[in-house]
């Protein structure tokens, strides 16, 4: 269906090379997922395949790409859009109407695809993706996970024979990832569709896959079967890991496998350790808080301590109210009713360095706080913002990246670097508490345990508590004390990571689902256990 | 769903409105006109973002009302009449005869003031009402499509403006949280600017990649008829029109 002929790709002025000599042939209804570090050209893979990439954004392109039979070199992107179907990241910035329906007509309508066969394809794609009863609504009122099944559902009208998909999960909570991630199984095997999707979080998506193109960096590719890219790739999900920790002789990508495979482990006894007592101090109040905006409720009467050292996980749907209760925290807006006591001061009080020393806060676009014209510059800033000697922050920064370059421009640099440097500028200040809202979107596996260990630091050497919003269930799994769980703006669960997580099957993260009932959420937890019992 | 006029209907008629407005270019017409467009978008509402964009016409009539009022009684040629108070006067130099600034506010002054800047808040508000009742993006579906790229800017432009609105205080809250004690003018500009950068090329590439623009015809998956409906509206904006102009 696609054939890669010796395709290399850099982009001018840039001297690292993107792909080199990538050669593979994919079959109809394969579902092949690329995998990479942050930055590495998962991107670019993805857009070759339909022409964005040279035709929308340049590069120097050598060796050929075909889509069954069209060579995308002599074709403009439009002229495949009824053979190639894409999915941005980030959907709502590829919303060309405002209305579910008209955007679902968007693309037939520019090909003048004739009336009635659009009509019945549209009543087609709505149903297969249940989406029938929002087909009137406003796009820009829906929830991500609705978002993400309408910029599906626009692709698919087209009836394309490929479906490309990059990082289609990245923004929506684990039970909607699911639902996106079961359709286009079913496209797979239903329609034989063939679906190309780069993903980070592989939890998620490498039980569906059938190979993986996997981009090394500096251009390497590899492509095979899961099996064979995982056994030594240095990006694997609690899964591989698990299995490479165990030593276990296969390797399996879904969790029944793997179960089956570690049977022994779990028919053992362990003793059961004992809760660590540690010693509570509150740190932020919040009492009866409600919180509405446009007649919606977004906070209804909550409740609840966090006490110093404790790193806190906000989880719960799409829209469910953390981002509100996190401001709320913050001091953007004061609350309707309650009252929200930080360290004793009500935050939305707090103003300038005071707020600074108070409260360190990441929100959820980190570029929103860089606006100097290099990562030095930006560093020089927050010192002299937080009266600091001049390099404190730089040398913070380079404990958490080590090879970032002082001249480089903050746009320029990989998700995870921007996210460290954002991390750096606000614990410059060394605030007496930490929130950060979805930190981990789009961070790779490294990165992302390198983020956890700069938070379990903070929190543990200074005795501070780190409040977090996030979707990402293996995140929460390593790193939370404990999780409180919203829906419709009222807390469902309020405990400790271990019992929040193990009571709910959508939100239980790979380890747990293969060793339950045995209390373990991650692999260090299960090698723990097995090392006491030894 | 409501039954919605054709989008050429009410750009047409506002056009037409705009026009007899000027024309006549009488305040109390202009201000129960706005008063009418007012009632009609709050019934006609249906919840989509464009929706705010009349009270945005209005509030930008506004600021354009006080800074031609304000403009008016400090600056420009004396008109003889009622005083009501005395400003002081600037010393101009001897090359700038027949301006001055400051000296005595007559009614008339004032109100001639008002006058112009109601009408230029009129036809504002007549815009924006037009916005806010039929989307650009409908307005662009009945376009034709060999104007594909006029069209592309357009959409981007279009889709452009409510995100930069919502961008813009995004940023703008976080640098309040970080503890900003001022913020200044660069700092929100460059992460906005980059960010709408960034998501015009997404949305071009979008469009693009869904095949805009390859067919010289387009389809239609709800033609939007030209009814009886269209021509009433149309015939009625007409003669106030017609009325305005030719009292």
């Amino acid at each position: 269906m696609i054939s890669f002929s010796n395709v290399s790709l850099i982009y001018p002025q840039s001297t690292k090379t993107i792909l080199e000599d990538l050669s593979c042939e994919i079959q109809e209804g394969e579902m092949v997922l690329v995998m990479g570090e942050t930055g590495s050209g998962k991107s670019s893979l993805l857009r070759l395949i339909n022409g964005l990439v040279p035709h929308h954004t340049g590069g120097i392109l050598a060796g050929d790409i075909s889509v069954d039979g069209i060579s995308t070199r002599s074709v403009k992107p439009g002229s495949l859009a009824h053979l190639v179907g894409i999915v941005g990241q980030n959907p709502i910035n590829g919303f060309v109407t405002d209305i579910v329906e008209e955007e679902l007509a968007f693309s037939m309508e520019a090909l003048n695809i004739p009336h009635d066969v659009m009509r019945k394809r549209i009543e087609e794609v709505l149903d297969l993706l249940s989406l029938s009863a929002l087909r009137g609504r406003s796009i820009a009122t829906l929830s991500g996970g609705e978002q993400q099944r309408v910029a599906i559902a626009s692709a698919l009208v087209m009836h394309p024979k490929v479906l490309v998909l990059d990082e289609p999960t990245s923004a929506l909570d684990p039970i909607a990832a699911e639902e996106v991630l079961s359709v286009l199984h079913r496209l797979v095997h239903d329609l034989s569709v063939t679906v190309i999707i780069a993903e980070h979080r592989l939890e998620r998506v490498i039980q569906f896959v059938d190979r993986i193109i996997y981009i090394e960096g500096n251009g390497e590719t590899s492509i095979g079967v899961a099996d064979e890219i995982l056994r030594r790739s240095e990006l694997v999900p609690p899964i591989v890991k698990l299995a490479r920790a165990l030593n276990l002789s296969e390797m399996g990508t879904s969790v029944r496998e793997v179960r089956r495979l570690t049977e022994s482990i779990r028919e053992q006894n362990f003793p059961v350790a004992a809760p660590e007592v540690r010693n509570l101090s509150s740190a932020i109040e919040v009492a009866a808080v409600s919180y509405s905006y446009n007649q919606k409720i977004a906070l209804k009467e909550i409740s609840t301590t966090i006490h110093h050292g404790e790193i806190v996980a906000i989880m719960g749907r799409n829209g469910a109210g953390k981002s509100t209760l996190l401001h709320s925290i913050v001091g953007l807006h004061s609350p309707e009713s309650g009252t929200i006591l930080v360290n004793g001061v009500d935050p939305h009080s707090l103003k300038g360095s005071a707020r600074r020393a108070a409260i360190g806060y990441v929100p959820q676009e980190p570029s929103d706080l860089l606006f100097a014209q290099s990562v030095g510059e930006e560093c020089a800033l927050a010192d002299q913002l937080g009266c600091l000697h001049a390099g404190s922050t730089a040398s913070l920064l380079s404990r958490l990246v080590p090879n970032i370059s002082a001249h480089a421009h903050p746009h320029d640099i990989s998700e995870g670097q921007r996210l460290a440097l954002v991390l750096s500028i606000v614990l410059s200040g060394n605030p007496d508490i930490l929130i950060l809202d979805e930190p981990t979107r789009g961070l790779d596996y490294q990165a992302k345990n390198l983020f956890a260990l700069t938070l379990k630091e903070y929190a543990s050497q200074f005795n501070r508590p780190v409040l977090l919003a996030t979707h990402d269930v293996e995140l929460v799994a390593e790193l939370a004390d404990r999780v409180i769980f919203l829906a419709e703006g009222e807390i469902v669960a309020d405990g400790s990571t271990l019992d929040v997580l193990l009571s709910s099957p959508a939100f239980a993260p790979q380890v747990a689902k293969i060793m339950s009932p045995k209390p373990w959420l991650t692999v260090s937890d299960v090698m723990r256990a097995l090392g006491d019992n030894a | 769903m409501k039954a919605t006029l054709h989008p050429i209907t009410l750009w047409l008629s506002s056009l037409l409105l705009a026009i007899g407005v000027v024309v006549l270019s009488n305040p109390f017409v202009a201000l129960a006109i706005v008063t009418l467009l007012a009632v009609l978008v709050h019934i006609r509402q249906d919840g989509s973002p464009w929706n705010s964009s009349f009270l945005l016409s209005l509030r930008i009539g506004a600021m354009i009302l006080s800074i031609r009022t304000i403009v008016g009684i400090l600056i420009g040629v004396p008109i003889p009449g009622t005083p009501i108070f005395t400003l002081p006067i600037l010393d101009l130099p001897s090359w700038m005869p027949g301006i001055r600034i400051g000296g005595v506010v007559t009614l008339e002054r004032l109100s001639s003031s008002l006058h112009e800047g109601i009408i230029i808040a009129t036809l504002i508000a007549l815009f924006g009402a037009a916005t806010s009742l039929t989307s650009p993006h409908k307005l662009l579906r009945v376009a034709p499509s060999f104007i594909y790229e006029i069209g592309v800017t357009l959409v981007i432009a279009t889709s452009l403006f409510p995100q930069l609105a919502t961008s813009a205080k995004r940023i703008r809250t976080a640098q309040q949280l970080r503890g900003f004690e001022r913020i200044r003018l660069r700092s929100i500009a460059i992460p906005l600017l980059e960010e709408s950068l960034s998501r015009s090329l997404q949305l071009a590439a979008a469009m693009d990649a869904r095949g805009y623009g390859v067919s010289r015809r387009r389809s239609r998956y709800r033609p939007q008829p030209w009814l009886l409906r269209d021509n009433v509206t149309i015939l009625f904006a007409s003669v106030v029109t017609a009325a305005m102009v030719l009292q």
